[in-house]
């Protein structure tokens, strides 16, 4: 069950623009309101209104700043980190008791409540932190891509994709098949350059991130000249810009 | 990563009670043991491993489930590890009664002994040496300072000066590990920028923690460890783990009384490198905590 299957019909799986997002944690709060509402299993917190609480969560916003080389200026970004349901999971092979699965007929990795000793090697196993252990159940928690969502018949069919894309104000995350060269998701990879998280780690993730896009030295130059040409206006507006100058 | 204490007593004490029975099967095959040795040491491996094995049971948040572990040895270390340690540990009760019995052994029995525990020792060091996501473990380093680690305090009791050259070899690959540790080029590819799909040398840091308070993968992945503390911590575990063994050894060979104090000091020693072990270890989903 550990061993990795082919997966050579779809690989389902998220694209997250990282140019959009504006980190406001929308995904975070669905994400946990969607998998705790399924009766038995639930993402647990502990303390949730005392003194340190602590919680399971599938999906985390974090914020970071990058020094842009050309312009030396400091631009902020919001980065959404959960499960990549990569192709080589390191996390499921490590899996003891088989617990841990990747689905063959469409890439997501899973993991089978029943059957997980909460040992947590699957999470040390993973580079990305994408598995978090459930203290309350004793089991390890994952993004299952909404499983429960896409296939459900229940939905309406502009709701079966994952509650995170599905909740996202500024659709910033794309959910499809990186299989297949015609899908949105794989289009806007080749457009926009999609990128691995740690390639290095050869884990293969099926999703991909679309980097900010860089300021350039012309633009961010510009912004202060604009404003400091307004002093040559002409008209009404030289007529108040003389004006106020006097004081 | 958290120096969890049940993880470090499961691979201290497990790791000495299998170097145990190695030693005892090497010895059985080379005919240079008596009967009453085997019942006795090999019944001291049989506790100290067991009394390991619980320790890690007890670091399981599913218990009842633990004896699934044992289904996926196609790929992973730590179901091998769980079959073929109670394997072994089967062969090792076998092996107890047949001599008990006939107050004889079968020399070729110790060959399976000794290659089946010593085997065990190996795929305990890579449940932890087959993790990419650590490189500081992740190099053949881990199975030697873990089998050696096994064989020197297995044969303290059992052999005089071959147990000098395997605390010798132990504390040579120890050495090697934390320096090989201590190296800048171990996380020689990823960086905070390939963790957010970056170049490496981007600079990047974070500017506000993306969760209220501790969680799981800070309190389980994220240890730290202050350097300074870490330094004197390497030399106590080598005084008590190589110097005052080796030195005692040299001093009253063959002195059964004092082989119980030098094995004290040799598994305090190892429990102190265990915790080093865990404790400087870096997992790559710190960079998303820089």
């Amino acid at each position: 069950m550990t061993k990795l299957p082919k997966c050579e019909d779809k690989k389902l799986g998220l694209l997250i623009d990282l140019d959009t997002c504006v980190g406001c944690h929308g995904c975070v709060v669905s994400c946990k309101e969607w998998n705790s509402s399924g009766g038995e299993k639930q993402l647990s917190d502990i303390n949730s209104h005392q003194k340190d609480p602590v919680g399971t969560f599938l999906n985390r916003v974090h914020s970071y700043e990058r020094e842009n080389s050309c312009t030396n200026e400091t631009e902020t970004f919001y980065f959404p980190r959960s499960c990549l349901h990569c192709e080589d999971a390191p996390c499921v092979t490590v899996c003891p008791t088989g617990a841990s699965y990747k689905r063959e007929e469409d890439g997501i990795v899973l993991v089978n409540e029943d059957d997980c000793m909460g040992c947590g090697l699957c999470a040390w196993a993973c580079p990305y932190g994408a598995r978090e252990l459930d203290l309350v159940s004793g089991v390890m928690k994952k993004c299952t891509l909404c499983v429960d969502r896409i296939y459900s018949e229940d939905l309406s069919p502009e709701d079966r994709v994952p509650v995170c894309v599905k909740s996202c104000p500024t659709g910033a995350r794309a959910f499809g098949d990186f299989n297949d060269p015609n899908s949105d998701v794989s289009k806007k990879v080749k457009e926009r350059g999609g990128v691995d998280l740690m390639p290095e780690m050869q884990t293969k993730p099926v999703n991909k991130y679309l980097l900010p896009r860089i300021k350039s030295k012309d633009f961010v130059g510009s912004v202060g000249s604009v404003v400091e040409e307004e002093t040559d206006a002409t008209g009404l507006l030289g007529w108040v810009d003389r004006a106020l100058s006097k004081f | 990563m958290h120096p969890a204490p049940s993880i470090i007593l499961f691979t201290v004490l497990s790791g000495f009670g299998f170097g145990i029975i190695s030693i005892v099967g090497l010895l059985q095959f080379l005919n240079q043991i008596s009967t009453v040795d085997i019942v006795i040491f090999s019944g001291v491996g049989l506790f100290f491993s067991i009394i390991g094995l619980i320790s890690s049971f007890f670091h399981l948040a599913n218990k009842k489930n633990a004896i699934k572990s044992m289904s996926q040895w196609q790929t992973s270390w730590l179901s091998r590890e769980a079959i073929s340690s109670i394997f072994c540990l089967s062969i090792v009760v076998g092996n107890i009664g047949w001599v008990f019995v006939r107050d004889r052994y079968i020399s070729e029995v110790g060959i399976i002994l000794f290659l089946l525990s010593s085997f065990t020792i190996f795929t305990t060091s890579m449940i932890y040496a087959q993790l990419k996501t650590i490189p500081s473990w992740n190099n053949m380093l881990t199975p030697a300072i873990f089998i050696f680690a096994a064989l020197a305090g297995g044969s303290i009791l059992l052999m005089d000066y071959a147990s000098l050259v395997l605390l010798l070899i132990f504390g040579v690959f120890q050495v090697l590990f934390w320096h090989t540790a201590d190296q800048s080029f171990i996380y020689k590819e990823t960086s905070i920028g390939t963790a957010l799909g970056f170049s490496k040398n981007e600079d990047i840091r974070s500017f506000d923690v993306a969760h209220t308070s501790r969680n799981y993968l800070l309190n389980e992945m994220v240890y730290k460890v202050a350097r300074k503390h870490a330094i004197k911590i390497r030399y106590i575990s080598f005084f008590s783990a190589f110097v005052l063994p080796m030195s005692l050894i040299l001093i009253f060979p063959g002195n059964f009384s004092v082989s119980i104090l030098v094995i004290g000091s040799h598994l305090v020693g190892v429990y102190f490198s265990r915790w080093l072990f865990f404790a400087e270890a870096k997992h790559s989903v710190s960079f998303y905590y820089n």
